[in-house]
């Protein structure tokens, strides 16, 4: 698997991160690095203990890593989820569905990665 | 209920009213024949009283002559008396001693003897000769031989009547008035009179103007009215009366005036006494108290009436108030009524709107689908033929960013109303904007083949601080209404110009004028044009397409977000202008330095303000330029300039010209001048299709409407040997060199921090990470003055924010606690851009990371 592949696979714009990271080993190193990124956890432990604050800024730290990375499928999702979480805002009732979108995307993209470290590394 | 409550008033105001004045009426009435029963009461009382007197006096006065006439009866001592000389001389002396004018005797058949005075005859004999025979003494009236009356006083004889002498009684005489000069009679004072008359009416005595005999007929005559009764029927009341003997009272009226009367028999005689008394003075006391009964009826009367009127005002008053009361709830409530129906009807206009735009939508939206669809069709049909699919490709390609275009005004929208639409803010280039909109519309301008001139008045701030992207989308939609509804060949004029702002000298207020002569709007329609959803509902718009949110998100922008105005003068067949007026900041950038050396220049253009303001532009960044408004004038000027050895460094020609156009005006001066003088064509075309006749024609190079300054000394500078600039877009601030500089970077995120590391990295920045805001400011702290040139700084972190973060930085006690600090965030709301300038920061640059932004960034706060 390439990583435009990868990028296909995630739902992310392989030539907006190559524009912005200027060369292919950068990318592929902090897609990588992705993995590792401890927002999601932070966002899922924090949304499981209610603390919301906190799991705004989880959200909103991914949302950043996402649009660094071009990851346009988990941007939007994390995004709508930031701006729900925003500021103390009450609870809205499809707020279950936007963390179940955040979930579902996340593990598209953590797939896809995996995929590509497996093709990448073997 | 107004009315009936005023009626009720009234009708029972009235009621009592009535009811009062016939109550006091009867009252009055009562009390007027109470009191004309008491005038006839007391004159009857005082008539009797008075008639009982006279009678009383009359008995007296005759009893006094009686007793004289029996006194003289008294010496006739013998019945010898006829025959006794001596005797009667003693008599008639005695008799004249006691002042009887006649003395006699009288016989049996009623004859008088006399002893002295003339022979006398008794006009009544029967009665008084009966009452004589019987022994009683007795009054009567006879005539003497003159004819005078006379009273007679008759006494029974002394003696029994002898065979020769059959003398029953001893008579005298008197004068009448004997009796009128005793009885009071005519009493001055009260006006009061009285008759002595017989039973048949003849008048013993009669008194005042009473000249008939008879007073029978005087009442026949004279009496008008005796209480009711016909004078015959009175005198028949009247007889019966004196044939009894009792006495009679009654009224009547005779010449206007009412009259007592009263009548009495007078004893010793067969005489009736009747007296007179006229109403009037009696009654005076009466009816003055009567009278003033009256007056005091009449005045409670008032006086209640009065008093019922004022609480019957009073009342109606309050009846009144608490009506108005009632109807001013009734009003406030109606009111009330009105403004919830009011309310109801724009709800339920709101929801029609709402449902014609979406059945709209799914109309203007399937359009473009079924176009989608039909084409991917037929490409997938033609997957062979190249040139098929390309134009299929085309079509879709055409219809999807018309669908795009619906989805975003309906997103806009979606964000106005849920207020959620905030600017970003940034420095802004009216000429970038004004030529980006210019160079999309010009392809539909072409096809339509529009007449499109866009003219710059007097820009001098080209650089502001707006939202470029809704600037954007503001004039795009004006323009672009103005293609649509401006028919092939119509006319379409863009114009800017500038004035002071009136919100200060760091502001400029810009007017943005979109005119056209196309269908214009109804005066109907011109009143709902910024409505939501609203579009002309008339045969010749709907075909137009578009969602009917344009004009309401383009009002939204400048009205509510901007805080300008929006203005729409239009009229059906004549066509359209809108204007926009917006107060805009300043930016406070450099601009570069514009000067260029101080040519002659020359501008043609049949717009002369056109040529005004171009000239004044040119002659800010130091060119002297001359204008003509046609091209015959403008070669004469060339040639003129040319024949003095002087010639103008650049010429500025507009391509449409009246007469002779700008191609052929260029043509004249390349004949003249050869190609010694740059000639640069100005339009708002796109000049494409005529450069080539352009250039053959001898044309330089072309200068694309509108004419700002910058466009001006950009297009020119290359004839003054100053080099290109390396950014055509416009950004002309070249990257300053910072390697080695060193920059703090606060991040909690160690793949952000990694990736920024590393492109900041490969610019030559040094960059230190601090994982949140507390660490940062620690780092900022432990740092040598100045060491650090600039802070990047994420907002949301852990621990402490950013905001906060920059808030501790600028209050430490630091020779560089005003280090540059950006602001680096996924949130690139203009609110959020507000925060961190409030919290001290120097700028803001949103997220993903853009490395020349944060560079140029850097390069324009570090020092």
């Amino acid at each position: 698997m390439t990583l435009q592949e990868c990028y296909a696979a995630l739902g992310g714009d392989y030539d907006e991160a190559m524009g912005r990271l200027r060369s292919e080993r950068l990318v592929q190193k902090f897609v990588l690095k992705f993995l590792d990124d401890g927002s999601y956890r932070l966002l899922q432990d924090s949304l499981a203990a209610g603390d919301r604050a906190e799991a705004f800024r989880a959200a909103h730290t991914m949302k950043g890593v996402c649009a660094n990375l071009a990851f346009n499928t988990l941007l939007a999702s994390s995004e709508r989820l930031t701006e729900a979480l925003r500021d103390g805002a009450p609870p809205q009732p499809d707020e279950g569905e936007l963390v179940e979108q955040v979930k579902e995307d996340y593990e598209r993209a953590a797939r896809a990665i995996r995929a590509f470290q497996e093709g990448a590394g073997g | 209920m107004k009315n009936r409550t005023t009626r009720f008033l009234i009708s029972s105001l009235v009621g009592v009213a009535l009811l009062c004045v016939c109550v006091f009426s009867i009252f009055a009435l009562h009390m007027s024949n109470q009191s004309a029963a008491a005038i006839n009461r007391v004159g009857t009382l005082y008539m009797s009283s008075m008639s009982q007197q006279t009678s009383r006096h009359f008995e007296s006065i005759i009893n006094l002559q009686l007793a004289q006439l029996n006194s003289l009866a008294g010496t006739v001592s013998s019945d010898r008396i006829h025959e006794d000389r001596k005797l009667q001389e003693e008599l008639t002396a005695q008799g004249k001693a006691r002042d009887f004018t006649y003395v006699g005797f009288c016989n049996r058949d009623g004859s008088l003897e006399m002893l002295y005075g003339s022979q006398l005859t008794v006009t009544d004999p029967e009665p008084f000769l009966a009452s004589l025979s019987s022994g009683e003494q007795k009054v009567a009236i006879g005539t003497n031989a003159r004819g005078k009356k006379v009273l007679l006083l008759g006494v029974p004889s002394p003696h029994e009547p002898t065979a020769e002498h059959d003398c029953v009684a001893l008579v005298a005489g008197m004068p009448v008035s004997y009796i009128s000069d005793n009885l009071p009679l005519e009493e001055n004072n009260e006006r009061a009179y009285s008759f002595i008359i017989r039973q048949d009416g003849t008048f013993v005595i009669r008194s005042n103007d009473a000249y008939r005999n008879n007073y029978f007929e005087r009442v026949r005559v004279l009496y008008e009215d005796v209480n009711g009764m016909t004078p015959d029927q009175y005198l028949q009341a009247l007889s019966a009366a004196m044939a009894e003997g009792a006495d009679y009272s009654n009224e009547f009226t005779m010449e206007g005036e009412r009259y007592h009367l009263y009548c009495t028999r007078l004893p010793y005689s067969e005489w009736y006494l009747i007296t007179f008394l006229p109403y009037g003075s009696m009654d005076t006391v009466v009816t003055d108290f009567s009278h003033e009964w009256s007056s005091l009826t009449i005045l409670s009367g008032t006086i209640i009436l009065t008093a019922l009127l004022l609480v019957f005002y009073k009342y109606y008053g309050l009846t009144r108030q608490q009506l108005r009361e009632v109807e001013e709830a009734r009003q406030s409530a109606e009111e009330a009524r009105e403004a919830a129906e009011m309310a109801r009807k724009e709800a339920e206009h709101a929801n029609r709107a709402k449902s014609e735009f979406l059945s709209n939508m799914s109309h203007d939206i399937r359009t473009p689908m079924n176009a989608i669809v039909g084409m991917t069709a037929i490409a997938t049909a033609n997957l062979d033929d190249t040139r098929q699919v390309q134009n299929c490709l085309k079509k879709i390609a055409l219809s999807s960013k018309h669908l795009l275009g619906l989805i975003n005004d309906v997103l806009d929208m979606s964000k106005i109303e849920s207020g959620k639409m905030t600017l970003n803010l940034d420095q802004v280039s009216l000429q970038e904007v004004v030529e980006g909109i210019v160079s999309i519309c010009q392809p539909q301008i072409k096809a339509k083949r529009q007449h499109f001139d866009v003219f710059i008045h007097d820009i001098s701030t080209e650089n502001v601080i707006c939202d470029s992207v809704r600037l954007n989308q503001v004039l795009l939609n004006l323009l672009s209404n103005a293609i649509k509804f401006t028919p092939d060949g119509g006319e379409i004029h863009v114009a800017l110009c500038e004035e002071d702002s009136p919100r200060g000298e760091d502001f400029v207020r810009i007017h943005i004028q979109v005119r056209d002569n196309g269908i214009g709007m109804s005066e109907e329609f011109k009143k709902h044009i910024f409505d939501s959803f609203a579009r002309e509902d008339s045969a010749r718009v709907h075909r137009t397409e578009g969602t009917g949110l344009g004009m309401a998100i383009t009002k939204f922008i400048v009205v509510d977000a901007m805080g300008g105005s929006i203005d729409v003068e239009s009229a059906q067949g004549q066509g359209t202008r809108f204007t926009v007026t917006l107060d805009l900041e300043k930016a406070q950038v450099m601009e570069e330095d514009m000067i260029l050396p101080s040519w002659d220049m020359l501008v043609v253009d049949d717009d002369r303000q056109l040529c005004e303001s171009t000239v004044a532009a040119l002659s800010s960044i130091g060119v002297k330029a001359e204008w003509t408004l046609d091209g015959e004038r403008a070669v004469e000027m060339v040639v003129k300039r040319h024949h003095r050895g002087d010639n103008y460094q650049i010429v500025l020609l507009d391509w449409k010209l009246p007469g002779m156009d700008g191609i052929a005006t260029a043509r004249r001066i390349r004949q003249e001048l050869g190609d010694a003088v740059p000639i640069l064509l100005i339009s708002a075309y796109d000049w494409g299709e005529i450069e080539h006749e352009a250039k053959e024609a001898g044309i330089t190079g072309f200068i694309a409407k509108p004419l700002f300054r910058s466009t001006l000394f950009n297009s020119l500078k290359q004839f003054a040997g100053i080099e290109k600039s390396e950014t055509p877009s416009g950004k002309t601030e070249k990257s300053r060199d910072l390697t080695g500089r060193h920059i703090l970077l606060a991040e909690d995120n160690e793949l952000n921090w990694e990736i920024a590391s590393e492109l900041l990295g490969a610019e030559g920045l040094e960059l230190d990470w601090a994982e949140n805001g507390e660490i940062c400011v620690e780092k900022f702290q432990q740092s040598p003055a100045g060491y650090y040139d600039a802070v990047l700084m994420d907002i949301r972190m852990p621990v402490m924010g950013g905001y906060e973060a920059a808030q501790v930085i600028r209050s430490l006690e630091r020779p560089d606690k005003d280090v540059p600090i950006i602001a680096m965030t996924a949130d690139a709301f203009a609110e959020d851009v507000r925060r961190s300038l409030d919290c001290g920061m120097n700028a803001h640059v949103a997220k993903p990371i853009d490395v020349q932004e944060v560079m140029r960034l850097l390069g324009k706060y570090v020092r």
